[in-house]
């Protein structure tokens, strides 16, 4: 039988030059196909959600649409506002795309394999806090909007970077609090030992039941892994809260002034960091590259190898997906309802979490059984009671139409008769010389007289 | 890895200290609960019981002689002192905070967020109450001051340094009149009292780098000891002592001084001159007697000129003032350098007599200002010296107050000021500083001058068209005024207990 | 060092040094603010070069990522042409400024760097033993334990301290948010829509023609006022085009 080999942190630093190199490159390969198709998904997954093709033309299925689409607008005239301040200007989507690029490098997608006779880990590195390493790098992507916004040297490019400035900094709180439940639960802020510490879950005894704890945090940390995902939406600009870039109040906000290969690596830093923020959430909470769960049941080798590349690539694929589902559901929020939320809800929540998350870790390691069984009941009581007790506010029943109608005041603007006959009208009683006139509120037509 | 385990904490030494941040954090949570009109009172009383309560655990705890927290908090005789004289002086600031029977609101401003002069200013400053934040955010302050002089390492010296100053910086922007003056105050300090922090905390880490660690037991055991270059030591010293210096308001580190005493509220004033100073010299005298005692023979000279500078400059400018404010202030600076004289004693006596002037003047100092929030006209409080012309056929028995007051400051026998000038002068001589003793007598003669003008021109000047009123002090700024004025004349007539009781507490633990 | 070390650090010294100098240089705030950036992430992994990795991490995070980031937000909403006056309020303070400025550099330098000539090194393998974010674990939980809680009362201040500079309360009514706007808007008695416009109707593309509110009734409203009330002539109201 094979078993996945995990990485140790002392793995990592020990590869020759070349093989640093190729992995560097592979990381870069990724990020760019990702993008490529990533773009083309989005489409795809957009206009099949609203029922319409998508695109079809060029290539099978239209994936080389972006390929297309890319080579045109980096023909494009590359505009320089006059107003613009230049060196920052031209920076700007540089720094985005590094950052993007950069925060992939210590993703881990697989195993300890062999390559060329060198026995190495399916990651470009790792270090002690590399969770954090991901986090500095999101961080400092905003910078590139920012700084967009601000150089482009105009009102709408200015609002957006704002904007973006204000939203990172209030949704960088909720995902540095979500991770740190998962820094609690993994004891290691280094991505190979997370996705180790989810390898299996961990045994619990409950009233002397002795159950498994799911591995994943995503299950065992739920509340964190709902909240990281929406900062997640939220560190990413993206619908429904891509305020910075809201088409329909800032134009096109902080990539308005930009152009050709800038405008490009705007749209690529994009994407790149949402496969970045996909391949966190997987790391963090889904088990990184490990299969899923009935997988490994039946096919003991799915964990080692190359396989675990393919894990890591469809649980990528599937968080790309929520990212496009959410864009073509949700409206745009609200920019105070979103910031709101973000520090009255998300905040308050994870913080309560993580301090009930340490409170049951003190209960199962410092605490004996029986006192713990005490203690967990009377939670349990005491969460039953406060339900139970509760105040329950009635709803009064909502008022049909017509009372509402009758309530207006008078002056109100008239409404209306409901059962309104819409005359016909002249010019189409010569157009087509006898019709029924339409009628509009009443009952269909077997169902009259 | 092994368990990690608490190092362990005597609780009731640093009792005082967690009251005291627990009832701060409960008045913040006040702020947010309570309706408006019931938090004045709330606020006062809980921030008063908190105070006393701390008070009463210092007398319970006074034998305790204790390294705790990891080494981290030093209780022992003087940090028990300084800890009480902080707390009594407290009380006092406390009762000028809560005042509001001079002016309407009290002596603070409702909303600090509204621009000053604008029309809901204008509506705010006649009919809104003060802000109530400020008790919590004394109790913090008054809590930082308390671990400040406890400190036994560096980096809780510096953490505490920030917990007291931070709530001063706020509190002094948050006056109910002349709000932009007040808000220039604030920035002042705040900048400048960063820079200072910054310093403070260069300082430690180059001590770091000769020593090997921030506990003043290892400090002074490297001072003997360690190889490393001594380089490390006399910067990371010196910029140690800027960062306290500062606070103490020591030349040539005492420019922000006259402007914040003048801006700030009158009652946070008081407080700042006279707990700060017990703070600031709490932490001075524990880092250079007990860190960076095997190095005092290297820091005295530049200690030395300091304080000879801080009592000239103070001493000199106070005669040129014509701000009543101002003129406590360069006062508070020439005391800095007395108590430097003290401090810089290097003995036991010294360590006494610096606690005792400490007292002292803190009791003084906190009188006078309360004296100031009294005399007020329509603009509110009335500082400009000429103003002051006359007061005392108009108010004797405040004139009377003052005067009694200013010649404690001056050091005229039979008041507080002059048996703690006394006794920090004689602990000079006898450690054979006698050139700071010259230097202090002749600044004390030279200051005398700026005090007794205010007291010819109170007495013997006919009042004016121009001269205010003294309001009538209600309840909390009497009370203070009563215990100021009693505690002056008590220490210059019998100062005995007090000095047995500084004497007795003079032994830092290391 | 390793030589790796060396290289880094020679590489990221330049930033570092360029990036202070020209934070103070810089004469447009922001500026100023991206030279500051540079240096902070230099010094970010200088911090990672001396085994520091959290640290430096902590750095980038913190300093670089959210108080540099409210500092451009904050000057963003200043506006970039408020650039500081060049009047000077004390005369030659900044030659003053400068020389005293560049003399305690040299001093404190040379003086730190002569200090380091023989100096021992405590060890960071030791220090770094069980990994570095738990050896910084360690100290805060045990050695400086009063001094990191302490840092509460820190925060708490500040947090009170923002309020109580910044925040106005508003009474009810004095300003009407976004959703009382709206609520009042749809409010029964208030018409949330644009007015009827004149004259649209198959019959009559006279400005004069008022149009018709929904029930069926003219209004005054969608005439402009300037216009004349008059009754239409038959022809005038008669259906466009219908006439042969």
């Amino acid at each position: 039988m094979i078993v996945a080999q995990d990485p140790t942190l002392q793995d990592f630093g020990h590869d020759p030059w070349w093989l640093i190199i190729a992995k560097i490159v592979a990381i870069f390969v990724f990020g760019l196909v990702m993008t490529l198709l990533g773009v083309w998904f989005e489409r795809r997954v957009v206009a099949r959600m609203a029922v319409r093709p998508g695109l079809n033309q060029a290539g099978p299925f239209g994936l080389l649409q972006t390929l297309a689409d890319g080579l045109k607008g980096a023909f494009k005239e590359d505009i320089m506002p006059r107003t613009a301040d230049k060196v920052v200007f031209f920076f700007a989507p540089t720094i985005a795309v590094i950052c993007g690029f950069t925060a992939l490098s210590v993703i881990p997608f697989g195993p300890m394999v062999s390559i060329f006779g060198h026995k190495t880990a399916l990651q470009v590195t790792d270090v002690p806090v590399s969770v954090l390493l991901v986090f500095a790098c999101s961080g400092m992507a905003v910078y590139g909007i920012v700084l967009g916004g601000w150089a482009s040297g105009s009102t709408y490019p200015l609002l957006g970077g704002l904007r973006s400035s204000a939203q990172m900094i209030s949704y960088e709180v909720s995902m540095g609090l979500s991770i740190v439940a998962v820094f609690m639960t993994a004891g290691s802020a280094s991505t190979s030992q997370i996705v180790a510490a989810q390898r299996s879950g961990q045994p619990i005894s409950f009233f002397g039941l002795d159950l498994t704890a799911p591995g994943w945090y995503a299950i065992l940390l739920i509340p964190s892994f709902l909240i990281f995902c929406i900062a997640a939406v939220g560190e990413t600009n993206r619908a429904p809260f891509d305020l910075p870039e809201a088409e329909s109040e800032l134009v096109a906000g902080y990539m308005t002034e930009y152009s050709s290969l800038k405008f490009l690596l705007f749209m690529m830093s994009e994407y790149v960091a949402m496969v970045g923020m996909s391949a966190m959430v997987t790391t963090l909470f889904l088990g990184g590259w490990r299969a899923p769960a009935p997988i490994t049941t039946f096919w003991a080798g799915a964990n080692s190898g190359w396989w675990p590349l393919l894990w890591i690539t469809a649980k990528i694929v599937i968080m790309l997906f929520v990212f496009v589902w959410l864009r073509a559901t949700l409206p745009r929020m609200r920019y105070d309802t979103f910031m709101r939320l973000g520090w009255r809800v998300l905040l308050p929540i994870n913080l309560v979490w993580i301090l009930v998350l340490a409170a049951i870790k003190v209960l199962r390691e410092d605490v004996d059984s029986t006192s713990r069984n005490l203690i967990l009941a009377g939670a349990i009581v005491a969460a039953l009671l406060a339900a139970l007790l509760w105040p329950s506010k009635k709803k009064p029943p909502a008022p049909t139409l017509e009372e509402l109608a009758k309530s207006r005041p008078a002056g109100s603007f008239p409404l209306p008769p409901m059962d309104l006959q819409v005359p016909p009208s002249p010019r189409a009683r010569r157009a087509v010389a006898e019709r029924e006139p339409a009628n509009v509120g009443a009952a269909p037509e077997g169902e009259q007289e | 890895m092994e368990d990690l385990s608490l190092p362990k904490i005597d609780y009731a030494a640093v009792a005082p200290m967690l009251i005291l941040f627990g009832v701060a954090c409960v008045g913040v949570l006040f702020e947010g609960v309570l309706p408006k009109a019931a938090r004045r009172v709330t606020q006062l009383v809980l921030a008063l019981l908190g105070l006393v309560a701390a008070l009463s655990v210092i007398v319970w705890q006074s034998d305790t002689r204790v390294l705790t927290a990891g080494g981290a908090v030093a209780i022992d005789g003087p940090t028990l002192f300084l800890q009480g004289a902080i707390i009594v002086l407290g009380i006092m600031a406390l009762l000028l905070i809560g005042d509001r029977a001079m002016e309407h609101g009290g002596a603070f401003v409702a909303q600090a967020a509204i621009t000053v002069g604008s029309e809901a200013d204008r509506k705010q400053a006649v009919k809104e109450q003060g802000a109530t934040e400020v008790y919590p955010l004394t109790v913090f302050a008054i809590a930082g001051m308390l671990l400040f002089v406890a400190a036994n390492d560096l980096l809780t010296m510096f953490v505490a340094l920030e917990v007291f100053s931070l709530p001063l910086y706020l509190l002094c922007a948050l006056a109910r009149r002349r709000r932009l003056l007040s808000q220039e105050a604030a920035l002042k300090y705040f900048l400048l009292g960063a820079y200072a922090s910054a310093f403070f905390l260069f300082g430690v880490a180059l001590v770091y780098g000769f020593a090997g660690g921030v506990e003043f037991g290892t400090i002074h055991d490297s001072v003997t000891e360690s190889t490393q270059s001594t380089v490390l030591l006399y910067a990371g010293l010196a910029m140690i002592a800027i960062g306290l210096l500062f606070k103490a308001a020591a030349a040539p580190f005492h420019v922000w001084t006259p402007d914040v005493y003048q801006g700030a509220p009158t009652p946070i004033t008081g407080l700042m001159a006279a707990c700060t100073k017990v703070a600031a010299f709490g932490g001075l005298l524990r880092v250079l007697y007990v860190g960076f005692d095997g190095v005092a023979w290297d820091y005295t000279p530049i200690l030395g000129v300091v304080a000879v500078l801080t009592m000239l400059i103070g001493a000199v400018l106070a005669v040129t003032q014509t701000d009543i404010k101002r003129l406590l202030a360069y006062s508070s600076i020439a005391n800095a350098g007395y108590l430097l004289v003290g401090v810089l004693a290097l003995s036991k006596d010294g360590l006494s007599s610096t606690m005792f002037y400490l007292v002292a003047y803190g009791f003084t100092v906190i009188a006078a200002f309360g004296v100031v929030t009294l005399v007020r006209d329509a603009d509110g409080e009335a500082t400009h010296l000429s103003r002051w012309a006359g007061l005392g056929r108009r108010s004797p028995l405040y004139a009377g107050i003052f005067t009694f007051i200013l010649l404690a400051f001056a050091g005229i026998p039979l008041t507080s000021g002059f048996i703690a000038k006394f006794a920090v002068f004689g602990a000079a001589l006898d450690s054979g500083e006698a050139w700071l003793v010259v230097f202090g007598v002749v600044t004390s003669m030279l200051l005398a001058f700026p005090y007794l003008r205010v007291v010819v021109m109170m007495w013997l000047s006919e009042p004016g068209e121009s001269t205010p009123t003294v309001s009538i002090p209600g309840g909390l700024t009497a009370a203070a005024l009563v215990i100021g004025v009693v505690a002056t004349l008590v220490l210059g007539v019998a100062p005995a207990p007090l000095l047995d009781l500084t004497t007795s507490a003079a032994d830092f633990v290391r | 060092m390793s030589t790796g070390e060396a290289v880094t650090f020679w590489i990221l010294v330049w930033p570092a040094l360029v990036g202070a100098i020209g934070m103070v240089l810089a004469r447009n705030a922001i500026h100023s603010a991206l030279w500051l950036v540079l240096t902070m992430l230099s010094i970010g992994v200088f911090y990672v070069l001396q085994s520091a990795p959290f640290i430096g991490m902590a750095q980038i995070i913190v300093y670089t990522g959210a108080i540099m980031m409210l500092f451009l937000f904050v000057l963003m909403l200043v506006g970039r042409d408020a650039s500081d006056s060049l009047i000077e309020t004390l005369r030659g303070q900044r030659v003053a400024a400068v020389l005293l400025g560049i003399g305690f550099a040299a001093m404190v330098g040379t003086g730190v760097y002569r200090a380091m000539d023989n100096v021992t090194p405590a060890g960071l393998e030791q220090a770094n033993a069980q990994g570095n974010v738990e050896g910084i674990a360690r100290l805060l939980f045990t050695k400086y334990v009063f001094a990191f809680e302490v840092t509460s009362a820190l925060l708490i201040t500040a947090a009170v301290g923002a309020m109580v500079l910044a925040h106005k309360e508003r009474r009810k009514g004095e300003k009407r948010g976004q959703p009382e706007t709206m609520r009042a808007r749809f409010y029964p008695g208030n018409y949330p829509g644009p007015k009827p416009g004149p004259g649209v109707y198959a019959t009559s593309d006279s400005v004069a023609t008022p149009g018709r509110l929904p029930d069926g009734t003219l209004t005054d409203r969608s005439i402009s006022k300037i216009l004349p009330v008059r009754e239409l002539t038959s022809s005038e109201s008669a259906p466009k085009g219908t006439e042969k």
